[in-house]
């Protein structure tokens, strides 16, 4: 048995030293979509189309980033969505008192980020299962907003570098899309290169020897938590400059998205296993299918329809793909 | 499903004849690995055969083939002398063939009964269940067996041993003519052993053919009546158990002789008190545990299942709570009480459960093998990781862990250098005392010596190595001084030239 087992490993190596595999899966996937809606829509490969997509990956792959990371110490957090509204109303609310961007954002990230140190600490501590503690957050934010505010918070000042976070150019990329990038460019680098990264990956991949180790694994969890409830702060005030409002209807859905992709890129739901480059493609594709839908006039209503199909028929690639590894 | 096996063994004289089941040249392939090479294996009815071999050697392989779970690439079984298609689990139980499996196939929210007619349930008039009929049924088998298990019990709550009898029992309900036995007693205490045993023989006694699948010797020598060795997917020999000493079986199974399972290299133990511990007590087991371990020496902790070993090994590393009690690693006091600081002090545990507590198998080898020493190789929280992998590559070569790379996934290695990769995690890190719980477990015969010396290799650096063991041999053969727990409590402590078998036994019992 032992032969076949490094026989099969061997191989895995050769094929996914750089690239995972399921990698390999999902840029096929991106390169057949991206050549298909092209030749049935040439303006798809338009520089304002590309341009667009890009903004519309940028608020996913800001929030996907912290929660790839939380997602491989096996944890998740189904509260960003919920959280992506009241911070964007919060933030608001406390641009229009101070004038300050510098303030509105402070708030955004204490508040978001004490979402996500209530999150962990909720899963640490109580040892509430994370998927039914951050469906409470979800639910104690979705009513809270209302109590916060029962309709948007205007933008009342109208300050210049507010409304440039989200709509702005630096040359012709947009602010949103930079800031993606730099974030995005943060976790990869933490990830991949720092002790704090590996210690994410040994706790999903096995927590008891992680503490049996001396690490405090408690922490680093907590550590994913806030990095993910940070990153939702940022989202959070693009999101309102976007809209030149806080909207306490924003975000439904949002944190299915983000974990879509994540999932879609390859990260396991189990913990230890993942990668930021992964979570990239899976934005991409879903962002991709939704521009698709758009440019071809198909039914609205698809864009919730197809990216279904698509992770369910990615996820079965992945499972094929494994199965013939093992064989 | 008629239940006729109150009255067995009608053709027995047929039976003694014929075996009960004959696997004939049987090979299977899996792509890039040949697993079993035209292999033979006879059961006389009657008879327990005992089936050996190290891990890999193909037994798992034959018996799933016997159970339907795979399929055969070549060779012939009959059963009875008549030859038999087995393609799917339930061919084989239709066949006669019952496999006990470690991991015990009952539904564990039924009750005993329900589980036992699991296949078919006798039916009334009115095509209901009738459940009087099955517990009648139950009792009468349990009966057969000469064990009493309330057939009216929810089979979770039922410890291991019993619902092994649980899975005996059905194999009776299906009449089973060959009944296989995969490493029963892996979990089981002294007491639930000889239990099974006595069943395992009146199965025998029943006309039933036993496979007893095992690598313990001692258990072989106990019960078997013919042994058959496979080695690397190959039948290496069948042959009375009373043509084999230890030495012989060891050798058909590894291939060589092992001259000496406890090569001692080190000199004798410091006077240096590495660990001590005082009035040591937990909520659930510990009770006042009090003791010293110098540096230097080995001292092994025995006790049977349940003594408080374990519980011992991970409250002393700060891995589990304590209630009261000091705890000092070279002079410093464990405090607080987490893995943390014992880690910071010099004390770490090598777990007696490798997949859920020591190993990250998804997670290359390299990974595993730096994990508590990672800031060691760190700079501005930066890996280097040249550095890291020129380290573990040095303990691959020093331990000649066999892995086809640093980028192996560890659970694809074998259980021996697991270990070896999980010793060098502690090696790397540098330790004072360290804690090993049942450190052969597991691992095969041939490894295991290879695991010995280097404990004794630990010891003789200078670590203070605290052994936790239900293995007599392995306490004998490698500790200096013996501690004995019987239900949370030290009962005896004594220098390994004062100790006995019987000695040891008795402060066990308590």
């Amino acid at each position: 048995m032992s032969e076949l087992t490094h026989a099969s490993a061997q191989k895995r190596l050769i094929g996914g030293q750089l690239l995972g595999s399921s990698q390999l899966v999902l840029g096929a996937i991106l390169a057949v979509l991206c050549i298909a809606i092209s030749i049935a829509a040439p303006q798809f490969y338009s520089e304002a189309n590309i341009i667009a997509i890009l903004r519309q990956c940028a608020l996913v792959l800001i929030v996907a980033s912290g929660m790839t990371m939380l997602i491989i110490t096996a944890e998740v957090d189904l509260s960003v969505g919920a959280s992506l509204a009241f911070v964007g109303c919060i933030g608001m609310a406390v641009l229009n008192s101070t004038h300050s961007l510098a303030l509105g954002m402070l708030a955004a990230l204490a508040f978001a980020g004490g979402v996500g140190l209530f999150n962990g600490l909720v899963v640490t501590r109580l040892r509430v299962n994370s998927l039914i503690a951050t469906i409470g957050t979800m639910m104690m934010l979705q009513g809270g907003v209302y109590l916060f505010t029962r309709e948007a918070v205007q933008n009342h000042n109208q300050l210049t570098s507010f409304t440039d976070l989200g709509a702005g150019y630096v040359g012709a990329v947009p602010v949103p899309v930079i800031i993606a990038a730099l974030i995005f460019v943060v976790a990869y680098v933490t990830l991949r290169f720092t002790t704090l990264g590996r210690y994410l990956y040994a706790v999903g991949a096995n927590e008891r020897a992680v503490r049996l180790s001396g690490l405090r694994s408690e922490r680093l969890k907590l550590l994913a938590f806030v990095g993910t409830g940070l990153c939702v702060g940022v989202a959070g005030m693009i999101l309102s400059s976007l809209m030149n409002a806080g909207q306490p209807t924003a975000g439904r859905g949002f944190e299915l998205t983000v974990i879509a992709a994540v999932i879609l890129g390859g990260t396991s739901l189990l913990g230890g296993r993942g990668s930021l480059f992964g979570t990239l493609l899976g934005v991409l594709v879903l962002k991709v299918i939704d521009n698709g839908i758009i440019i071809l006039g198909w039914n609205q209503d698809l864009q919730m329809v197809v990216p279904g199909i698509v992770i369910i028929l990615a996820t079965y690639l992945d499972i094929i793909r494994n199965n013939a590894n093992v064989r | 499903m008629s239940v006729d096996f109150l009255h067995p063994g009608e053709d027995a004289a047929i039976d003694t004849i014929v075996p009960a089941l004959e696997m004939r040249g049987i090979g299977k392939r899996f792509p890039g690995v040949v697993a079993l090479d035209n292999v033979d294996l006879t059961l006389e009815p009657g008879k327990i055969h005992a089936l050996m071999g190290e891990n890999g050697a193909g037994k798992s392989t034959l018996i799933k083939i016997m159970a339907g779970v795979y399929g055969k690439d070549a060779g012939t079984i009959r059963m009875r002398g008549r030859e038999v298609d087995v393609k799917s689990p339930r061919d084989s139980l239709k066949e006669g063939i019952k496999v006990v499996f470690q991991e015990i196939a009952l539904i564990s929210e039924f009750t005993v009964a329900e589980n036992i007619f699991l296949e078919g349930y006798p039916t009334g008039r009115t095509g209901s269940i009738d459940w009087k009929k099955i517990r009648a049924d139950s009792a009468a088998l349990f009966n057969r067996i000469g064990f009493n298990v309330d057939p009216t019990a929810r089979t979770g709550s039922l410890p291991v041993s019993q619902q092994q009898m649980v899975e005996i029992a059905r194999a009776l309900a299906h009449e089973a003519r060959v009944v296989v036995m995969d490493e029963p007693t892996s979990s089981l205490t002294p007491n639930e052993v000889s239990l099974l045993f006595a069943v395992i023989r009146r199965l025998a006694a029943l006309g039933i053919a036993v496979v007893y699948v095992s690598h313990k010797l001692d258990e072989v020598f106990e019960i078997a009546d013919t042994v058959t060795v496979l080695r690397d997917g190959r039948h290496i020999s069948t042959k009375l158990i009373g043509e084999h000493t230890n030495d012989t079986l060891i050798q058909d199974m590894i291939g060589r002789r092992i001259d000496n399972l406890f090569p001692r290299q080190r000199g004798a133990a410091g006077s240096k008190v590495a660990l001590s511990v005082e009035k040591l007590s937990t909520a659930k087991k510990l009770i006042d545990v009090s003791f010293e371990a110098r540096a230097g020496e080995v001292l092994g902790f025995f006790g049977l299942m349940g003594a408080g070993r374990t519980e011992l090994a991970k409250a002393i590393v700060g891995y589990d709570p304590i209630t009261s009690g000091t705890i000092t690693v070279d002079g410093r006091r464990l405090s607080p009480h987490d893995t943390s600081t014992g880690v910071r002090l010099g004390i770490g545990l090598l777990t007696e459960d490798r997949k859920s507590e020591g190993l990250m198998g998804e997670l290359p080898v390299y990974q595993n093998a730096s994990l508590a020493s990672l800031g060691a190789f760190a700079r501005l929280g930066f890996v280097d990781k040249a550095k890291e992998h020129q380290a573990v590559q040095d303990y691959v070569d020093r331990f000649r862990i066999k892995t086809p790379s640093l980028f192996q996934q560890i659970k694809n290695l074998s259980g021996g250098n697991q270990q070896k990769v999980l010793i060098s995690r502690w090696l790397m890190r540098g330790l004072k005392v360290i804690v090993v719980d049942e450190p052969t477990r597991g691992i095969d015969v041939g490894a295991k010596s290879e695991i010995f010396a280097l404990i004794d290799r630990l010891a003789g650096e200078g670590l203070a190595v605290v052994m936790m063991t239900s293995e007599m041999p392995e306490l004998l053969g490698l500790a200096d001084r013996i501690a004995v727990m019987c239900e949370g409590r030290l009962t005896a402590v004594m220098p390994r030239n004062e100790a006995t078998q019987e000695k040891i036994l008795n402060a066990a019992i308590g």
